[in-house]
């Protein structure tokens, strides 16, 4: 296996890195945490830029990049904790709309959000906060021409304000995706953590829709099993960049802070946390990775592969946030210093589908059922 | 990016399968055990000297060398065939890893000839002096004294902890040879045959009990050594020393991967089917060794890869650190989860991988004992923490 960016990854990873710092500087999150900013203007950028279309495919009007590239801009989104609508369309809702929809149906609801950033959620959980699609209730009932919706969605991101939502319901027993209008729904928006990660409640209660929306293209259980598992590494990958930059700026404060006249990460105490926070780090990167590797090649540890990262992200973010925080002393306890919108993005990665204990006991569930 | 291999790198794999399919010693030959880490009985002698003679034993040398220029991903799936058969290349792995390979970068054309070839072909064994026993993590503060007189340096002091110098041949020792020095810039590295006059070896049992004796103390009283068995510049061993424990670092990382992977194994097999497979806890628990598994692996590859492109990586340093407490972790958790039914494990003496220095038949204690040598040996856990906080990450010293 090569496992490394290529030249071009590298080079995407770079273009996303100096696009972002210009364009989605910390002072961005905290003025949406403050009431006063609004992400449109970055995601009109980003939609000028074809982040939009970077992976989807080719015959909807993406550029058909991978899920490793896709990776790559996640991480960055993370590391710059961007606001806006691109995780939620580009790695909940496209995936949806990919695995479970029909040539047409891709192209339907896909080749908006390539040439003009349409934008998307996708809506799973029912308040369990789990994300196991076992315990999936909601429902879709054929009525004449229309599917008529009963049940609610929790903890949807971007619930509240995405254009479409693709959501996933039973249809006699199966797991099935409809893609509602976001204006049909009414949502509720939950307390944010993290301002530039938005959840609400949706209420799907006699919600009508056209036949054609609900996506046909497989009628089996799997691919709504494969975009939720796409959703989850995209969490994963967003949360090891807000981890990144939690470490970054601990590195720059330990070299400049001094104390008894010296800089405080000459004290091993510090030191060994940093290394602690360093390994885990590069620990996360990796499985967030593989998964996205997996993905790319079809292979068949796409399950593991995916709690892998889930769950490699969630300790890495309790560790980095919890000594990220403690050797900032006093001045990471403000509300000024940006440490904290890091510290909060971070933290909520580990709040969706699924927690890292969940997800490690299906990962042990996985090995203990394999040959 | 990219899961597999190359055809190129694949092909050579199926080399190598096929020679190993035909060149493994029969399993019933192989009954007689090592002794010691430099302790090897004949049968995988002649192993070890077959797979030099047909360029396998350290593909990435030349052919002269016992190997075949192998690049980093050929040297990869030549690993991963002999882990997934739980061959051992060497069963002296300080004279194969760090004392031949050190002569082989270090050495001259007549060291290479009487001593790294030799000892790669198993004629010969080797051990490595460098702790003391006032110089364990601060090795430079090594105080084992050589004086150069005429022909010969005259060797006095002692080393400690010098794993089966008691069955080696030679050793590898690092001396003082100019303590007027700034410590890092006096020490020598020689050559010392074990039957010298004046060289004594007391070998002792470590943690593993009183029948298992690797460890050595080893004293030298005014023990006369050719000045042709100095390896590089007089006072230039400080590099050596670095060179040796960075020897086949690149690749060190498979070991400890494929160690974790195996005791992963033995971990599942233990306790799938029991009780322990539906509790929550433990679970939890295993799943995160499993993850430490595959991130080690991973990590691995990431550092392969970056080599392959002619970059330094960062990786290396945090594999033996991550690698050897991801061991200590997993062996606790079995441990802690058997409970006092740890007390009463049947131990089985039967050979489970005949090429291998099996330590599948001890216990789980034991197991987890074990694991101290890795978080110990090399540079312990809290060294390694310092070099990757000043080394990789660029903290000031303390
Ligand atoms: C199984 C095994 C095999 C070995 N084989 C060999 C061999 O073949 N040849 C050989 O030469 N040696 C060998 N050794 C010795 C090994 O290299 C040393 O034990 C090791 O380097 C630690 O040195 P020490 O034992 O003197 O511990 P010390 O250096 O005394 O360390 C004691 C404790 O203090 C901590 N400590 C020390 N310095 C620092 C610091 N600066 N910052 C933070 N913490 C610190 C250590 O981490 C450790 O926890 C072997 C050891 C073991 C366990």
């Amino acid at each position: 296996m090569d496992f490394e960016l290529t030249d071009d990854q590298l080079e995407l990873q770079r273009i996303a890195r100096d696009v972002l710092d210009r364009e989605a500087p910390a002072s961005l999150a905290r003025d949406i945490a403050e009431g006063s900013g609004s992400a449109d203007e970055l995601w009109a950028t980003l939609t000028s830029l074809d982040w939009p279309a970077l992976c989807l495919p080719e015959p909807v009007g993406g550029l058909g990049h991978g899920w490793v590239e896709l990776a790559v801009l996640l991480e960055e989104m993370g590391r710059h904790v961007a606001p806006g609508p691109f995780a939620a369309t580009v790695a909940q809702f496209v995936p949806a709309v990919r695995h479970a929809g029909t040539l047409d149906q891709q192209e339907r609801f896909l080749a908006p959000v390539a040439a003009a950033g349409a934008t998307g959620a996708l809506a799973v959980d029912e308040g369990a906060g789990t994300w196991d699609l076992a315990q999936i209730r909601a429902s879709a009932t054929r009525d004449g021409d229309s599917f008529v919706l009963s049940g609610i969605k929790c903890f949807v991101v971007d619930g509240a304000s995405a254009e479409e939502i693709a959501v996933v319901v039973r249809v006699d027993g199966g797991l099935r995706v409809v893609v509602v209008p976001g204006e049909a729904v009414a949502a509720r928006e939950l307390n944010p953590i993290d301002a530039t990660t938005r959840h609400a409640t949706i209420d799907l209660e006699g919600v009508r829709v056209g036949h054609d929306r609900l996506l046909v293209g497989s009628d089996s259980d799997d691919v709504v099993v494969r975009a939720v598992q796409e959703a989850t590494v995209g969490v994963a990958a967003s949360t090891l960049g807000a981890c990144q930059r939690i470490l970054d700026l601990n590195l720059d404060h330990a070299r400049e802070r001094q104390q008894f006249g010296v800089p405080i990460g000459s004290f091993q105490a510090v030191k060994h946390k940093l290394v602690d926070m360093y390994c885990l780090v590069e620990r996360t990167r990796a499985l967030v990775y593989f998964a996205a590797l997996a993905f790319d090649s079809d292979d068949d540890r796409r399950a593991i592969a995916t709690s892998m990262a889930k769950a490699g992200a969630g300790e890495c973010q309790q560790r980095c946030v919890q000594d990220g925080l403690q050797l900032f002393g006093g001045i990471g306890y403000t509300w000024e210093h940006e440490l904290q919108l890091f510290l909060r993005r971070a933290k909520v990665g580990e709040l969706h589908f699924g927690s890292s204990s969940s997800h490690r006991r299906r990962i042990a569930r996985c090995a203990m059922s394999a040959p | 990016m990219r899961l597999g291999y190359d055809e190129k790198t694949e092909a050579f794999r199926d080399q190598f399968v096929a020679w190993l399919e035909a060149n493994l010693p029969d399993p019933l030959l192989t009954a007689e055990r090592p002794t010691s880490s430099a302790g090897v009985p004949e049968w995988a002698r002649q192993f070890q000297r077959q797979m030099f003679d047909d360029g396998w034993l350290s593909p990435a040398y030349p052919s002269k060398l016992g190997g075949r220029s192998a690049d980093l991903f050929e040297q990869m799936v030549y690993l991963e065939e002999l882990g997934r058969r739980h061959v051992t290349r060497s069963f002296n792995p300080q004279g194969l890893g760090i004392v031949s390979a050190s002569i082989v970068s270090f050495g001259n054309d007549e060291q290479i000839e009487r001593w790294a070839v030799p000892i790669m072909r198993a004629e010969k064994t080797a051990a490595l002096g460098m702790s003391e026993p006032g110089a364990g993590s601060d090795l430079a503060a090594l105080a084992t004294r050589a004086v150069l007189d005429g022909d010969h340096f005259v060797v006095n002091g002692q080393k400690v902890w010098t794993s089966g110098a008691h069955d080696a041949d030679v050793l590898l020792v690092f001396v003082r040879t100019d303590p007027e020095a700034p410590k890092h810039k006096g020490i020598s590295a020689l050559i010392v045959e074990t039957d010298t006059p004046g060289l004594d070896r007391r070998p002792f049992p470590d943690l593993g009990g009183p029948d298992h004796v690797d460890f050595n103390e080893v004293f030298f009283d005014d023990v006369l050594v050719p000045s042709t068995n100095l390896v590089g510049d007089l006072n230039d061993g400080w590099r050596i020393c670095n060179g040796a424990l960075a020897h086949e670092r690149a690749m060190l990382w498979v070991m400890w991967s494929q160690s974790l992977d195996n005791m992963l194994d033995d971990a599942l097999a233990e306790l799938n089917g029991t009780s322990h497979a539906d509790d929550d806890v433990v679970l939890d628990r295993l799943g995160r060794s499993i993850m430490d598994s595959h991130a080690i692996r991973l990590l691995g590859h990431r550092q392969l890869a970056k080599q392959q492109r002619g970059l330094v990586p960062a990786e290396q340093s945090i594999l033996k650190l991550m690698g050897s407490e991801a061991q200590q972790d997993l062996a606790a958790l079995i441990l802690e989860t058997l409970g006092a039914a740890a007390l009463d494990q049947a131990v089985d003496s039967t050979l489970r991988f005949p090429y291998e220095n099996d330590r599948g038949a001890v216990s789980w204690s034991d197991r987890y004992l074990f694991t101290f040598a890795g978080t110990i040996s090399g540079g312990t856990s809290e060294i390694q923490r310092n070099i990757v906080a000043e080394r990789v990450l660029g903290l000031p010293r303390g």
